[in-house]
């Protein structure tokens, strides 16, 4: 089974080989190593790894997130991602990840919205402020243009990916 | 004593105040908005009454419906716990006109202390060393401009009713005066409906030092000794330890009295801190005091031996203290760190959302105030403090020992979380060697990014998890709300 896998913008190829009964030999780029492993619930997983200069055991926290499979191991938080079911996803329309969308960047409420409908706005302009766990976050127009949507009202929930302001490009 | 209390707050200060309410025999009563109907401490109370939408002004600070559930609820005390009313002379004022008692210091003594000039002018008069700087708020920046020239540069702009760092400005040379001052009163007006500014002298290569006193109704005032705060972000404490490395006995014995002299002198009731600043020459300088229990308040426990959240209850209910200035020993060294839901990687923005798995570390000298579970949702409202995790240890190194690994223990998945950060702030030179102030992070960890020295370690994680528990990929991408249904997790297997 081959995976292409990253982390937090490193791309890591994989190749995997079920050995035997709960044992796996892994090929990330160059480097083998041989696990052993057992699943102890639905959140943890214990390895036993072995690559040559590394050896030892490891408990392993994973966990699907928004983004991919959040993995925690000895205090270190990983997103990890599969970059074909990233692509995946992203054709059929799920997390558009444009910098150029007025999108928040945390779950959040919205505190204010100094523009409106028609208003020309300039790059850099502030669309609108939203705040989370006590902190203010003002959203930025990407690009001069002009507002042709407003998708939230004043103390609505939103979330990351969703439009809050639409702009439509000058020219 | 009381035979019922009301708890106005909300996370892991309210269960830490449940926790010893609980031990004294009282009942205690929660409150809870929309966004915490399953919050812990809702949960774990001996009641939990409903106070309204999820909007902070229309529950946990509104004083009227905090007076009102606990005169229905028949509660005799309210404790306020830190952040929302804890330091409103408001709520104080209001409990002492319904016969409520209010656990904190009295509303007269909240209100001169939360003036930040008035608390200068009271310390003062007190003899407590204030540092250098107006004596009252101003706003004609031709005047501001010559208080500056005559402190010298760098100054703070700071809010007259502030706290938390807003309404703060560092000012170095005299043309940023004008705008730094607008700005500060801008957003002091916005933060506490109080834009009313004053300048102070910068200390450079400050350290926070802080100490706990507790004060009895009969005058009888203690100190707990000191803490350090220095490790701060945007203001925000997110390390503290106790003792420091760099009070002496002297030192201590000098602080502690001024403490006991601040406390004095502005007529204090119950428990509270006061704040200095300790320049590189060991001269230090009033700051604050903090009319409430504070975040860090469990390092003094872990080497006093107080429960002091037992002490503000004694306290409020009119018992003298037990014990005197000469019983109060340090014993060993206790640090604590702030678990925040939060991004470090991303300039600390918070990070809101479900807690999908929590194990929290355990074993001698740990101790975890926690507000999440497995399954909690961390609201978008509140502030983003998830628990604090303190330890305790026979010295220091071994301290940072002890927390270093209780930190890799600590598994939280589903949001950010500072976890990382903090085990590398407690690796470092600087922490390690005390070199600790209140510049550290910005000196020593800008822009910080995670080791990825055991990534690899993390792909295996996913293989395994991927071979072991196959899941439809369409979990993988939204599995974001409710938890997963056994089909989801049942995992592969054959009929």
């Amino acid at each position: 089974m081959d995976y292409r896998l990253r982390i937090d913008n490193t791309d890591f190829p994989v190749e995997v080989e079920v050995n035997e009964d709960l044992q796996l030999n892994v090929m990330i780029g160059e480097k083998k190593y041989i696990v052993d492993y057992t699943v102890i619930s639905d959140f943890c997983i214990h390895m036993a790894v072995d690559n040559g200069i590394r050896s030892g055991n490891i408990n392993a926290f994973t966990a699907y997130g928004a983004y991919g499979k959040n993995v925690v191991i000895n205090g270190r938080s990983y997103m990890v991602q599969d970059i074909d079911s990233l692509a995946q996803a992203v054709r059929k329309g799920r997390q558009p990840n444009l910098p150029n969308e007025i999108t928040p960047p945390m779950p959040a409420v919205v505190v204010s919205i100094p523009v409106s409908i028609g208003d020309l706005v300039n790059k850099g302009q502030a669309v609108i402020v939203v705040s989370a766990m006590k902190m203010e976050t003002t959203l930025c127009a990407p690009f001069d243009g002009t507002v042709v949507r407003i998708n939230a009202g004043i103390n609505d929930k939103v979330v990351p990916g969703q439009i809050l302001v639409e702009i439509e490009k000058d020219g | 004593m009381f035979k019922k209390i009301l708890v106005a707050n909300r996370g892991e200060i309210a269960l830490r105040v449940i926790r010893t309410c609980q031990e004294m025999g009282i009942a205690c009563v929660a409150v809870y908005s929309d966004a915490d109907r399953k919050a812990l401490h809702t949960l774990c109370a001996d009641q939990a009454i409903y106070l309204g939408v999820s909007e902070p002004a229309k529950s946990y600070l509104d004083i009227e419906k905090i007076i009102a559930t606990a005169k229905n609820a028949d509660a005799d005390a309210i404790h306020p716990g830190y952040g929302f009313l804890s330091e409103n002379a408001g709520l104080a004022r209001r409990c002492e006109q319904e016969g409520l008692v209010f656990i904190g210091p009295p509303s007269r003594v909240i209100q001169d202390l939360g003036d930040k000039t008035i608390a200068r002018k009271i310390m003062r008069d007190g003899g407590v060393p204030i540092i250098p700087g107006m004596g009252c708020a101003e706003s004609l920046l031709e005047i501001l401009t010559d208080e500056a020239g005559r402190i010298g540069y760098p100054v703070l702009v700071k809010a007259a009713a502030g706290g938390g760092g807003k309404g703060m400005r560092v000012v170095h040379e005299e043309n940023e005066l004008a705008d730094a001052c607008r700005q500060a009163a801008g957003e002091a007006a916005a933060a506490f409906g109080n834009g009313e500014i004053y300048l102070e002298k910068y200390l450079k290569r400050s350290r926070h030092i802080e100490f706990q006193i507790l004060a009895d109704s009969l005058g009888n005032i203690v100190h707990l000794l000191e803490r350090e705060c220095s490790i701060q972000r945007r203001h925000q404490k997110v390390i503290e330890e106790t003792p420091s490395t760099v009070v002496t006995p002297d030192l201590r014995t000098a602080m502690g009295q001024s403490a006991v002299d601040a406390a004095r002198a502005s007529g204090y009731v119950n428990a509270g801190t006061v704040e200095f600043l300790l320049d590189e020459d060991g001269k230090y300088y009033f700051l604050e005091v903090n009319t409430r229990l504070q975040v860090e308040h469990p390092i003094t426990e872990m080497i006093t031996g107080i429960d002091i959240v037992q002490q503000q209850i004694r306290i409020a209910a009119g018992e003298p203290l037990g014990f005197t200035q000469a019983d109060v020993k340090g014993r060993g060294h206790a640090i604590e760190c702030r678990i925040y839901g939060e991004d470090p990687e991303n300039g600390f923005m918070p990070s809101p959302g479900k807690i999908t798995y929590l194990q929290e570390p355990s074993g001698p000298g740990i101790r975890n105030d926690c507000g999440i579970y497995s399954g909690f949702d961390v609201p978008v409202e509140y502030d983003p403090i998830l628990s604090k995790l303190i330890v305790w240890a026979a010295d220091r190194n071994h301290a940072i020992a002890r927390m270093k690994n209780a930190l890799s223990k600590y598994v939280i998945l589903g949001i950010k979380t500072p976890v990382a950060f903090l085990m590398d702030v407690l690796a470092s030179e600087p922490f390690q060697e005390g070199k600790t102030y209140t510049d550290f992070i910005t000196t020593h960890f800008e822009g910080w990014r995670q080791k990825t020295d055991e990534a690899d370690l993390a792909v295996l994680a996913y293989i395994i998890d991927e071979i072991a528990r196959p899941r439809s990929p369409q979990a993988h991408i939204t599995g974001t709300t409710g938890p997963a249904t056994p089909w989801q997790t049942i995992g592969n297997w054959r009929l």
